[in-house]
This record gives C-alpha cells, sequence and structure tokens, in this order.
C-alpha cells in the first residue's frame, strides 16, 4: 500500500461539524457533558475521547471585516514521529500508510507521547490508564475504507489519497486560492500524512503549532543519551575488569598487628 | 573470608546496612523495570512481571521505595561522606588514592575517602534527580509549561546514564577491586589490616576518641569522656 495523505482545505470547509460525529461514530467515544463559553467549539480541546475537533474563530482583516475561520484538529501522523520514538512499548508505530497507529492493547499509559508530541495531541485517560488519538481509523484503512471523517465530509474540504497526488492537489489549490493560501504539514516533521491548505497565514490560526519539530528533548534522550548509557556502563565494566588485571586490587594490610597491640584487647 | 574474627573493627551499624540495601535494591529493580521501557528489544522484561504495564507500576512504586530511602541515605551519611575535609581530601585526589597509578604513599584518609565521597554526591544528587523528574513524568502537572515537562526525559535519562556507570565502579571497588570491603555491609565489620590501609585516619581519630568498637573485646578500656 502506498503511502496515503489526508488533506484538509479550510476554505472548503463549512464547519458542520460532521467529520467530528463521524469519528465519534466509528470509535464508539461517547461524548461528555461541556459547558457553554460561548464558541461552536465544543470540546473546546482534543479529549481522550475525542480525537479531533473543529477550531472556530473569529479573524479581523486589514480593513476590520471579520471573517469566521475553521481548523480541523487532529493527529498529523508524521513520518518523523516523536510520540513513535518516545513510546516505550511499541502501542504507537508506523504503518505502511505513513499514518501513526495506537495499540491500546499495549499502552501502559506512561505518557511518554504525551510530552513528546510537538502538536500536543494525545491526551491520557486516567480511568483506563491510556492514551488515546486518532489513528487515521486504521481498522477502515484495512478494509479499503476512507477515514470516517473524510466519507463523512459533504463539501470535499477533507481529501483522502496517495501521497504524491495529495500534494499535488494541495500545490494547486493554493495556487487557485492565491493571496496567503499556503500549505501546511508537507514541509514539517519530515512531512505530515495529515496537511492542510490554509487561506490565511499560519500564525493567524490560533492553537497551530508554528515551525513543529521534533523536539530536543526528545532526541537528547531517545537518540543520545539512551544508547550513550549503556555505551557509558559497558566502558566501565571493561575497564574495571583491565583494572583489576593490570593495576590489581587494593589489599588490605596484614601485617596490622600494632592496632590490635595497641588495642590491649584479645 | 565472610566471617567475623575476633579483633575485627565495626565499620557499619545495622540501620545503616538497612538502608543501603533498601537503597541497592530499590536501585537495582529501577535499572532493570527502567531498561525494559527504554528499549524495544528489552521490552521482554515485562513478562516476568505480567507485562509491561505491571511493570510500569513496579517502577513507578520502586521509585517511591528509592526516594524514601534516599532521604535516610543523605540524612546518616551527609557530615561522613557529603563534605570534604580540605586539604587533606584534595591530596588523596592528586594521586587518586592510589588506584590509577603506583604511589608510594597515599594520604591517609578518614572514614570515607574523596573517591566515596564523590560517589555519595553522585548518588544523593542523581537521585534528588531521579526522584524530582519521575514524579513529574509520572503526573504532568498542568502547571508545567510544555517544554518544561520535554527537559524532565533527558534530565531522567541524564540521571540513569550517571548512577548506572557509577553502579558498576561501586561495585568494583565494593568487592574484588577492595577485598575485605564488602563485608562492611554485610555484618559490618572489618580487619584491622584493611582499616590500616584504607583509613588509617578514621582508626586513629577512633582510637582518640574511645569509639573503637572490636569484635570479642570491650570498648577501649581509657575511654576519654567526650
Amino acid at each position: 500500500m502506498a503511502e496515503m495523505i489526508k488533506l484538509y482545505d479550510d476554505a472548503k470547509c463549512t464547519a458542520c461539524r460532521g467529520c467530528q460525529l463521524a469519528c465519534k461514530q466509528w470509535n464508539e467515544k461517547k461524548a461528555k457533558q461541556t459547558t457553554n463559553y460561548g464558541s461552536y467549539q465544543n470540546p473546546p480541546t482534543l479529549q481522550s475521547n475525542t480525537y479531533m475537533i473543529i477550531h472556530f474563530q473569529d479573524v479581523k482583516d486589514t480593513k476590520g471585516n471579520v471573517k469566521w475561520i475553521f481548523r480541523k484538529e487532529s493527529c498529523m501522523h508524521c513520518a518523523d514521529a516523536a510520540c513513535v520514538t518516545a513510546c516505550p512499548t511499541g502501542a504507537l508505530y508506523h504503518t505502511e500508510f505513513g499514518t501513526v497507529g495506537l495499540n491500546p492493547d499495549r499502552c501502559i499509559g506512561c505518557k511518554n507521547c504525551v510530552a513528546a508530541c510537538p502538536f500536543e495531541v494525545p491526551k491520557y485517560e486516567q480511568e483506563t490508564d491510556r492514551v488515546y488519538k486518532c489513528d487515521m481509523c486504521e481498522s477502515r484503512l484495512r478494509n479499503n475504507l476512507t477515514p470516517a471523517c473524510v466519507k463523512a465530509c459533504p463539501t470535499g474540504a477533507l481529501k483522502w489519497g496517495e501521497k504524491d497526488a495529495m500534494i499535488k492537489v494541495a500545490a494547486d489549490r493554493v495556487k487557485e486560492l492565491g493571496g496567503d493560501a499556503n500549505t501546511y504539514g508537507d514541509q514539517y516533521v519530515s512531512g505530515t500524512h495529515f496537511m492542510y491548505v490554509l487561506q490565511e497565514k499560519q500564525p493567524v490560526y490560533a492553537a497551530l503549532a508554528q515551525n513543529p519539530k521534533v523536539p530536543l528533548a526528545v532526541v537528547a534522550w531517545k537518540n543520545l543519551l539512551n544508547p550513550l548509557s549503556l555505551l557509558a556502563a559497558g566502558g566501565i565494566v571493561v575497564g574495571s575488569f583491565l583494572h583489576y588485571l593490570i593495576h590489581g586490587p587494593k589489599l588490605p594490610d596484614e601485617t596490622g598487628e600494632t592496632t590490635k597491640k595497641a588495642e590491649g584487647g584479645e | 573470608m565472610m566471617e567475623v574474627k575476633e579483633g575485627m573493627i565495626k565499620a557499619t551499624d545495622a540501620f545503616e546496612r538497612l538502608v543501603h540495601w533498601t537503597l541497592a535494591i530499590s536501585c537495582i529493580i529501577l535499572f532493570i523495570t527502567g531498561l525494559g521501557m527504554m528499549f524495544h528489544s528489552l521490552n521482554f522484561i515485562g513478562d516476568f512481571m505480567g507485562g509491561l504495564k505491571s511493570l510500569k507500576y513496579v517502577h513507578n512504586i520502586m521509585g517511591l521505595i528509592f526516594g524514601f530511602s534516599m532521604i535516610f541515605t543523605i540524612s546518616m551519611w551527609w557530615k561522613e561522606a557529603g563534605v570534604f575535609d580540605l586539604p587533606a581530601d584534595w591530596q588523596w585526589i592528586k594521586v587518586a588514592g592510589g588506584y590509577l597509578w603506583h604511589v608510594d604513599k597515599v594520604p591517609e584518609i578518614g572514614k570515607y575517602n574523596p573517591g566515596q565521597k564523590m560517589f555519595f554526591l553522585a548518588v544523593a544528587g542523581c537521585g534528588i534527580l531521579m526522584l524530582a523528574t519521575g514524579l513529574l513524568m509520572m503526573f504532568q502537572p498542568e502547571f508545567l509549561p510544555m517544554w518544561i515537562l520535554r527537559w524532565m526525559y533527558p534530565l531522567h535519562a541524564l540521571g540513569f546514564f550517571t548512577l548506572f556507570a557509577f553502579f558498576f565502579v561501586h561495585i568494583y571497588l565494593g568487592t574484588i577491586g577492595n577485598p575485605g570491603s564488602f563485608q562492611a555491609m554485610v555484618h559490618g565489620w572489618v580487619s584491622p589490616g584493611w582499616a590500616k590501609k584504607q583509613h588509617p585516619k578514621w582508626l586513629k581519630e577512633m582510637e582518640e576518641h574511645g569509639t573503637l568498637k572490636i569484635y570479642g573485646g570491650e570498648k577501649k578500656k581509657d575511654t576519654p569522656s567526650h
């Protein structure tokens, strides 16, 4: 199976939230009670039982006109995924589709991925002591179906297709839209398998990670210090052995009878 | 080798040995369970504990036991092993205690030599670091900015790097590298020859203060009042 990409085109999105519902339905995740805080964006952030949300945002342009812009937030399915690097058990893994899968049965709820993800996507659930995130409907992909959110989208704002084709579709859309339109995702973390065509500049979007990278802390921890610690310990063991052979142990001074005499003991 | 003979000198008390072994055993279990989570190739370590989730719980609970024994470790050994005795200790460091090259006369040293002090400080420092970073990794409190939380992981790894290396140094120097040392942490008694070679100043101080305890003999007779 070829590498795939899910493309979101915010200019075509009406924020009907059909995708958000389809996601809940396919993954059988009940909604939790939320409180009205004056926005249709509900719940306000991703949750352990909400793998995707639509962001609602009012933006003022230079002429003072107010625009309503939307963004679908979910796992970006990075090619160089910090969560997969950080996961100690292999519960998070790359698939042949290029997506990042999650096997909850292997998840131990250590929350390493929660801290590692540059997009802050994985969410921890106390009740099950596990982490959850979008797996791009791997169960559907394995049966030649598109992800549930793509299936539900009525406007064509969400598309699913082979990587090269989708990158071309995105580039064409950017040209068509003109102005500040740009793509988001293909240029970060070795390419994401969920990418955007945005009509506004990237910093305009609330809570959108700017210039996301695999965090340096994750590289220092997983790629540097972990292997180095074994190397150092190995060096110490070999060094100790050589020390014993070459320098020899520090033997007790067994002529130390004077101590006993001075003591006047036995 | 391991039996207590007449004339041996008391080096550690039962409480010290209890704390030492609680710290040591929890530390070794933390190493093993931690390694099981560091590399996928070592995930099988979880199989002995009923899976990786149980391994995580063992690691977290052992961490608390380690942290708890760390409190006693630091409080009971700080005075003896946490403070350098300058300039005497400096003389010892300059010749590396005679451990690395031939030294005609190693400067006389008290109960703990500067090498042991450095080891103690490294364990105490890294122990506190491991406990602090570990707790923050476990609970991930909301008030902690994400970029700070992220750095807890490499710091935890750095603590492991140091402790794991020191662990093997400690095992070597505490056993075959210095014959006669290990029993100080088993039954608590060392031979007079060992004490004379390893910590002559300590021996002299005990003699002066009358705090020397000899197996099979009574306490030094002419004990000064203090």
